[in-house]
């Protein structure tokens, strides 16, 4: 798509999530006075009793993994930004479940991939020191956060997740240019003394596909952020981590797509035992979750087979965008209120 | 034609461990909420969680009042006659499939003569993510 079309579609998504970000405020509110007009004091669970709830969240889940897979990404990254923005619940319980669905999902998935060494090993323990590493330290400081600092706190949980769900939105628009086998040219010293580079099988080609990757010493601090970031916010980090494999390390895009979704496994291992072991993950909440979003996937890619899929991504991208406009507003909110309870 | 390279045996041993050990521990999680959700013991009432999270309560808050106290470490281990007890350590089951795949990942390096580097990186990794879930590294507050 050229870049005027783009510009299109980008106002018109932005026009409608604003529209749609004034309207929601009012929707979640309405949604909530319901609940507590309609349920008993002791049980305002949208006036529904927990089987009720369970499978409402299921449902919600199997449709965010559905539509996930359908343009491209993760559940996991569509998953916390939604929940934040749309529902009451506590962050801390959301970044943990978040955390947890991600990791599930990826380490389901990474069977396959490693079994006909797509995934490269070198590459992922290598990746996996620094964004496990970071991952933690990203967790810790969310419960550092959320023990020091209150609604404050909250508040800028909320507003920091609001930016990088906008920034990845754009990411989404502007930078989908990924590369199926990045032409490597000088491999730098230190990359070639790891002694990353391996080869694979590609069906597609019928032949053996010898890599080399460059740029590892750059990947490693990238790795960092990233990982800080899926432990801070309990995002899944595909988004950032298949440009880091495809166009910094310079490995071919089924090498990269592979590689993140074992290492998300890994990492997000880490980053959820300080959750789990802080109290955050609630069963009645993270086992629909769970399953919703794997369903959701499994679905998404039965369906993706059949259909052009192409106004998904675009529908995702205005999810995201709706979400993240939602959780800056929220952040104001919290904020605010924060204040007038300090004065 | 050419040969197939073989995969790595310390990455197929590691997708083998964490796929069957996150699979099992799924499938107790989803029996511990079946139980919890269908009138089964319950360590924290379901109405009670369900109602204060919906609240947007602090989960500290949410233990405190279903459970009687808050919470921190391997509670679900003193308490799997619960549903909830079961379902949570089911996800701590899901969860601990990446530790024990990456030692044994680690040990298959060490065995097939990768360059010495790899199963020392694999170490590395399986050390943090073992403090990670005995709780030496937690959020103790």
């Amino acid at each position: 798509m050229d870049l005027k079309k783009k510009w299109k579609w980008v106002l018109g998504i932005s026009i409608v999530t604003i529209i749609m970000s004034l309207l929601g405020n009012k929707i979640v509110y309405a949604v909530e006075e319901a609940a507590e007009t309609v349920a008993p004091a002791a049980e305002k669970t949208l006036g529904i009793s927990p089987i009720a709830f369970f499978f409402l969240f299921l449902i919600a889940c199997i449709l965010i993994g559905i539509v996930a897979v359908l343009a491209g990404v993760g559940g996991g990254v569509v998953f916390t930004p939604i929940m934040m923005g749309f529902t009451p619940i506590d962050s801390f319980v959301i970044r943990a479940t978040g955390l947890f669905v991600a990791m599930a999902g990826a380490l389901v998935a990474a069977k396959p991939f490693l079994r006909k060494g797509i995934a490269n090993i070198r590459i992922l323990f290598y990746g996996a020191v620094p964004y496990a590493v970071c991952a933690v330290i990203g967790a810790l400081l969310a419960g550092y956060v959320k023990a020091t600092m209150g609604i404050k706190g909250e508040a800028l949980v909320r507003g920091g997740l609001g930016i990088i769900v906008i920034g990845i939105s754009m990411l989404f628009i502007f930078a989908g240019k990924k590369i199926e086998y990045p032409e490597v040219g000088e491999v730098d010293s230190f990359t070639e003394r790891l002694g990353l580079a391996m080869a694979y099988w590609e069906d597609s080609l019928g032949r053996v596909v010898n890599y080399q990757v460059k740029n590892a010493h750059i990947a490693a601090i990238l790795f960092c952020g990233v990982g800080l970031i899926s432990g801070l916010f309990g995002l899944g980090a595909g988004w950032a981590m298949v440009p880091v494999f495809n166009l910094v390390m310079m490995a071919p895009l089924k090498v990269a797509a592979t590689c993140s979704k074992v290492m998300i496994g890994i990492g997000d291992t880490a980053a959820v035992w300080p959750y789990i072991m802080g109290g955050g993950i609630l069963p009645i909440f993270a086992v629909p979750c769970m399953i919703g979003l794997i369903v959701g996937t499994l679905i998404g890619a039965a369906i993706m087979i059949k259909i052009k899929a192409g106004f998904v991504r675009w529908l995702i991208i205005a999810i995201m965008l709706f979400s993240g406009i939602r959780l800056l507003m929220k952040a104001v909110e919290l904020w605010k209120a924060a204040s007038a309870v300090v004065s | 034609m050419q040969e197939k390279p073989k995969a790595p045996l310390a990455g197929i041993v590691y997708g083998e461990i964490v796929y069957w050990i996150t699979l099992i521990g799924m499938i107790v999680a989803v029996i511990g909420a079946a139980i919890y959700l269908f009138g089964g013991p319950q360590y924290a009432k379901s109405s009670c969680v369900l109602s204060l999270l919906w609240e947007g309560e602090d989960v500290h808050e949410i233990w405190e009042k279903c459970a009687g106290h808050a919470i921190h470490g391997h509670w679900y281990l003193k308490k799997l006659g619960s549903g909830d007890g079961l379902g949570m350590l089911g996800i701590a089951f899901s969860c601990i499939a990446a530790v024990v795949g990456v030692w044994v990942s680690a040990f298959t390096m060490l065995k097939e003569k990768e360059k010495i580097l790899y199963p020392f990186l694999a170490f590395i990794v399986a050390v943090i993510l073992t403090l990670s879930a005995l709780g030496i590294i937690s959020l103790k507050h």
